[in-house]
């Protein structure tokens, strides 16, 4: 039992290394190995950087690795909470942005972008703070729509989400056909191809991706027991409207905190945990920690084809991770058909 | 119990990953006898130790300016629709508005990388990150706020008295037109079509844009104007109520043919249809704040009025 639980996690691990690599290695300029060894090399004796080394340098440590931290976090951020809620809602069609995180986070850019901002903070900071709050308040309605008392419905908050999601959309598209000119932007940010570079944005989701994930990591068990029912998971002890509450909570602020920075990233919360599902069976102590690295694995090699594919031009990394998602969507569907993995 | 360690050294690797970079130190530059400073469209102070040598153009706009001012030699990249003037062609594209390729431009080594209104305050934010210096130029309202611009472009490239001349040569041909439209007193309605994919709504322009300044200025009466919006769709019996004396196929560029329009339904009621004024019209000359306005006037005036022009 052991050495099977112990197996997956360095598989996981292994695969996001090497896309960690990866992502350091390949762009739309090719590095030689031998200048980014020198880079490296210098860098962490602390020694000069010579002339020749300067543009390596500069593509390597500030453009590659801030976008390669950030693409991580989101990753793992969209697939832990993901797999948090698909079993929450104990729907195989769930993902992070059911009740709103989307919407309300496209919704709040799309204001945002439909207005004029100078180049300062708050101009550089207005996109990722509106899409943030736009992100919170839609799932806040949500849940205060969705809710009976202290309780917290599944049904209800599924509904709710639908609802409240379409109407948001609404909103959003009828602010871009009145748009002016930001048009563009916004539909890069609505496809999760957000241009903020730089090591700001890595910090200012890091203490969410941090407190979210890390509560997410302990609700393994208390998600295995949920499976079986709200009133049997009562019975055996567990606090389910309290946990429903935690989770809900935590999984909202990491992904509105992920995306704010990136833009609107599809599939990657609804892959993620499927295919390690797949692979591990659906036991949530384990699938948690895997779709934690597999999140981040995934949408790493995404954001690495997305640099290549057109190259020099960059696509939004929404685009590839929904074509490469589709297909394989479809094929889950297919196969669980045959064989009920979803129980 | 493993699980958890396992989880604890993953965080511990990123947040090192983290704190190792952020501590690396960025470049200083290098102070010079007689720098360039000058504040741009953003407000920003851009400083240039010398005029630029290696300038990196991301807008159509921006590239005609550069080449208009003498500097074509002086570019080295260019965005995917700066097709104007042809050599430009030969330059390499470094993406579009979806997204560039900062990658390709740091590797480019430039001095100046040239942004205009069309691109994002985040760009301009990741270009400095790299370590390049920025400038970013704001859309003129009016021709005369084009003439600056040029000049503008001429200091940071080092070809100022080229800009001037310029200025003066295209400030005389913009008075000709005037000069030879002072008398006209019947202003013609113009139907200006930005995309007539949808031939039951196409899309024009209201106020506010170069288009309808260039309009304004050809002694044109704009019908799109009765939108609220700088660019919206008008209904195809919005239309046929204004009844414009002429209908300007701004999406020639992209196929739209004369002919194709008197076959949308509805369209072959408009006099513009019945009469043969349906005329093409090259879009880049008035969508690109740039020289080639005063070429997009000129079109107008030989277009609406007849008027012949050297």
């Amino acid at each position: 039992m052991k050495g099977r639980t112990v197996h997956p996690i360095w598989i996981a691990l292994a695969a996001l290394l090497a896309a960690l690599l990866l992502s350091m290695l390949v762009g739309s300029v090719s590095l030689s190995l031998v200048d980014m060894a020198r880079v490296v090399a210098a860098r962490l004796s602390g020694g000069e950087i010579g002339a020749d080394l300067r543009v390596a340098d500069t593509i390597l440590f500030s453009l590659r690795l801030p976008r390669t931290a950030l693409v991580a976090l989101t990753g793992s951020a969209l697939a832990v909470s993901g797999a948090a809620y698909q079993g929450l809602f104990r729907n195989p069609l769930a993902d992070p942005y059911l009740i709103g995180v989307a919407s309300g986070a496209g919704l709040g850019a799309v204001i945002v972008l439909s207005l004029r901002w100078g180049y300062d903070v708050a101009g550089l900071l207005a996109v990722p703070l509106a899409s943030f709050s736009g992100a919170v308040l839609t799932v806040l309605m949500v849940v205060s729509l969705a809710r009976v008392g202290r309780s917290l419905p599944v049904t209800n908050l599924l509904l709710a989400g639908v609802a409240v999601n379409s109407f948001a959309g609404a909103l959003t598209s009828f602010l871009l056909l009145r748009s002016t000119g930001e048009l563009r932007r916004a539909i890069a940010w609505l496809m999760g191809g957000s241009s903020m570079g730089g090591w700001q944005p890595v910090l200012a989701v890091l203490p969410y991706w941090l407190i979210g994930l890390g509560i997410l990591m302990t609700m393994g068990h208390a998600l295995n027991v949920m499976q079986f029912g709200d009133e049997q998971a009562q019975q055996l002890g567990l606090p389910v409207e309290t946990t429903r509450w935690i989770i809900i909570g935590v999984s909202s602020l990491a992904t509105a905190a992920a995306v704010s920075f990136t833009g609107i990233i599809g599939f990657v919360g609804l892959i993620v945990p499927h295919l390690l599902r797949l692979l591990v069976g659906g036991d949530y102590r384990r699938l948690l920690p895997l779709s934690l690295l597999g999140g981040a694995a995934f949408l790493l090699l995404a954001d690495v084809l997305a640099r290549i594919v057109m190259t020099p031009q960059e696509l939004p990394v929404g685009i590839i991770t929904a074509l490469t998602g589709t297909p394989f969507f479809l094929w889950i569907l297919r196969r669980s058909r045959s064989l009920p993995y979803w129980s | 119990m493993k699980r958890q360690s396992v989880l604890l050294s993953v965080l511990l690797l990123l947040a090192l990953l983290v704190s190792a970079c952020t501590s690396a130190a960025t470049p200083a530059a290098t102070p010079t006898a007689s720098p360039i400073v000058m504040t741009d469209g953003l407000g920003r102070t851009v400083t240039l130790a010398q005029p630029a040598q290696r300038v990196v153009s991301l807008a159509p706009s921006n590239t005609e300016i550069l080449f208009a001012v003498g500097a074509g030699s002086q570019v080295v990249g260019r965005d995917n629709f700066s097709n104007y003037p042809p050599e430009a062609l030969e330059l390499p594209g470094l993406g579009d508005f979806m997204g560039f390729s900062i990658e390709q431009i740091v590797a480019l080594n430039p001095d100046l990388v040239l942004l205009a209104e069309i691109h994002p305050p985040e760009l301009v934010k990741s270009l400095e990150d790299a370590g390049l210096t920025v400038y970013y130029l704001k859309n003129p309202l009016a021709m005369e706020e084009m003439y600056p611009m040029l000049i503008t472009v001429g200091e940071l490239t080092g070809h100022k008295a080229e800009a001037e001349a310029l200025v003066t040569q295209l400030s005389l041909r913009v008075a000709v037109v005037q000069q030879k439209l002072a008398n006209i007193e019947e202003r013609p309605t113009v139907f200006y079509e930005i995309d007539g994919t949808d031939p039951s709504k196409p899309w024009t322009t209201g106020s506010g844009t170069f288009i309808d300044t260039l309009l304004e200025m050809a002694k044109a009466e704009n019908v799109g104007r009765a939108m609220d919006s700088q660019y919206g769709q008008m209904s195809i019996e919005a239309l046929l109520a204004a009844d414009p004396d002429f209908i300007l196929l701004g999406d020639a560029n992209f196929g739209v043919t004369p002919e194709q329009v008197a076959a949308r339904p509805g369209w072959g009621e408009l006099t513009a249809v019945k009469e043969g004024r349906v005329l093409p019209f090259n879009d880049d000359l008035a969508s690109r704040p740039g020289p080639r306005l005063v070429d997009g006037l000129e079109e107008l005036a030989r277009l609406l009025h007849g008027v012949t022009l050297p």
